[in-house]
């Protein structure tokens, strides 16, 4: 028990570390003196503008990116009863990047900054609505998670029909970052604006936890012991695609986080599904800031993209997971 | 004291204007084939299928005007069993019993605590508490399933087929938890409405029996008013002698096969 009151604590002093890490690593490593100094804005004028501009924010921006597909994918296995369930796996991530791709094709992004999350969102929003309007109707989980795969092919196709037309190698080279995701050159503007999407997001699935408990029982049952399940699915949508939409405005499609997180933290917490989030996305915010900073310092040419390496690392766990199923959960 | 009442239920093509009362203390058992709209009926007093026609009420409260937390509060409902999503601890789900009381699993304080601990102690299941759900046997999870249940502590208890699938054991000593709730046992006082296949089991427990067929009730009653053979030929298309509470079933009646069948 005293195990499962450590593993916040123990989750937020990962966290910490693997920040302060992404500041000390790179292509020139930092002394934590020289780290602590440019914190509070001394020493020397390059290494304050290498933590504050550089680094800092791209760490800030995977371990945010992380904590919404971490705890979105938390919430979706919850709803949907499924480990498999996320938001890359549903096509939510696909779906998002799409709409925003759209929003930089059709020079809507250069209205405002804030179109450019709104953008995202929505797509999110569309994609799970369709989810969860598919989970209603049928049963299977399998089903749903093939739905999934078509929303998620579908994106792929129209995206890559839209880099048929490319109208210029530059915005070739943006569409490709969307669809591979990367947090690379994120400014802290660029956090702002996601953020306040990602903690509404963060807020509503926490305000819907409780339910997420009593459904483990299935749906009749779940009903039965008071849980609105009207009210819970449009929640954990919600909640769900706000904050994947904003991770998507900021770093694009990144998948299998939110399958690996919630995986890891299920038996510190009895398996049980409302009490999977927190954990689960402070522990999928740790997983992007290291996967980060291994596409940073790894010796490679080209610098590779941290959805690259998320699915390196996510789609054979992901196999792993679904061969563990046991055949009577369908 | 809430009882429940069915007024003129109808759910097209399943539940026939069905009318039936249950009052506090009373073990009411349904009996009826496949497809006789038993679980149908079950569900409307849930609210999980909304009726056509007429009205469910607890006590006096129409239960279409309550809230899904002030339904569970009244009524603690105990399907058939499935599979759980994940494989929760023991102690959690009997926990889940309190959901419409407002507890969170893990961090159950003062009533609720107290609750979850008697609803295990009840069901024999103390000794499991901090087992997973994945490593108890199928009599052993029906009592977990129980135990929430009791844990509500609401006045009435619906339970669809508590005893399927269970060796002879557990059906005895399920329905013997289900017949102490409805006696003040278990924090309960009310009544339970259960539907069993069972109909050995059923004259055993129930203090009376509503046999349903085709959506409609045959016939409502007492064990001795209702259990004859002739019910059964006409219920179920069975041929069965009957010794006061104990039926031997001895086959299907030619010429009258079971019509869902």
């Amino acid at each position: 028990m005293n195990f499962h009151r450590a593993l916040i604590p123990a989750l937020i002093f990962a966290s910490l570390m693997s920040l302060l890490a992404a500041c000390a690593l790179g292509s020139t490593p930092m002394s934590f003196g020289q780290i602590f100094n440019a914190f509070i804005g001394r020493g020397n004028a390059g290494d304050i503008v290498v933590i504050w501009q550089i680094r800092l924010p791209r760490a800030i921006s995977a371990f945010c990116v992380g904590a919404a597909l971490g705890a979105s994918g938390a919430a979706l296995q919850g709803l949907l009863r499924n480990p498999l369930a996320e938001p890359g796996i549903l096509g939510v991530s696909a779906t998002a990047s799409l709409t925003a791709t759209f929003a930089i094709y059709y020079g809507i992004v250069s209205i405002s900054a804030w179109t450019m999350p709104i953008a995202a969102i929505l797509g999110a929003l569309l994609a799970t609505t369709i989810i969860a309007l598919a989970a209603v109707k049928t049963r299977s989980v399998v089903t749903l998670i093939l739905i999934g795969v078509g929303l998620s092919s579908f994106a792929g196709a129209t995206m890559s029909l839209l880099l048929n037309f490319a109208p210029n190698p530059f915005f070739l080279a943006d569409m490709i970052n969307w669809t591979l995701g990367s947090v690379a050159n994120r400014s802290f503007a660029d956090i702002l604006f996601a953020l306040p999407f990602l903690i509404l997001g963060l807020g509503i699935l926490l305000s819907a936890r409780r339910g997420l408990s009593a459904l483990t029982l299935g749906e009749d049952a779940a009903s039965g012991l008071g849980v609105n399940l009207k009210k819970q699915r449009v929640l954990i949508v919600l909640g769900a695609g706000i904050a994947t939409g904003a991770s998507v405005a900021l770093a694009g499609a990144i998948g299998f986080v939110g399958i690996v997180a919630p995986h890891v933290i299920r038996p510190f917490v009895r398996h049980d599904p409302a009490r999977t989030l927190i954990p689960s996305s402070l522990l999928a915010g740790v997983f992007l800031v290291i996967a980060d900073i291994g596409v940073r310092v790894l010796p490679t040419q080209n610098e590779l993209k941290l959805g690259v390496v998320a699915a390196l690392i996510g789609a054979p766990a992901f196999i792993w997971i679904a061969m563990q199923r046991r055949s009577l959960h369908d | 004291m809430t009882d429940l009442l069915f007024q003129n239920i109808t759910v097209t093509g399943r539940v026939t204007q069905v009318d039936l009362h249950l009052d506090c203390g009373e073990l009411v058992v349904i009996l009826g084939p496949n497809g006789a709209g038993k679980t149908t009926l079950l569900k409307t007093a849930l609210n999980l299928i909304k009726p056509d026609k007429g009205q469910v009420f607890y006590g006096s409260q129409d239960n279409q005007s309550l809230s899904p937390i002030e339904r569970a509060k009244c009524v603690s409902y105990l399907p058939q069993i499935r599979p759980m999503a994940w494989p929760n601890i023991v102690r959690d789900i009997v926990a889940l019993g309190r959901y419409s009381h407002g507890a969170s699993l893990g961090r159950l304080k003062g009533q609720d605590k107290m609750a979850v601990n008697e609803a295990l102690s009840a069901c024999g299941l103390t000794h499991f508490s901090e087992r997973r759900i994945d490593s108890l046997s199928g009599g052993e999870i029906a009592r977990v399933h129980c135990a929430r249940a009791f844990a509500a502590k609401a006045p009435l208890l619906i339970a669809d087929e508590p005893v399927a699938a269970l060796d002879l054991h557990h059906q005895f000593k399920i329905m013997d938890l289900i017949r102490d709730y409805t006696r003040g046992h278990h924090g309960g006082n009310g009544g339970a409405l259960v539907v069993l296949h069972d109909i050995n089991l059923a004259a055993k427990y129930a203090d009376r029996l509503v046999w349903m067929k085709d959506g409609h009730i045959l016939a409502n009653g007492t064990v001795k008013d209702t259990l004859t053979t002739a019910r059964l030929a006409d219920i179920y298309g069975v041929s069965a002698s009957i010794n006061e509470t104990s039926v031997q079933i001895h086959g299907v009646l030619d010429g009258q096969p079971n019509p869902k069948a």
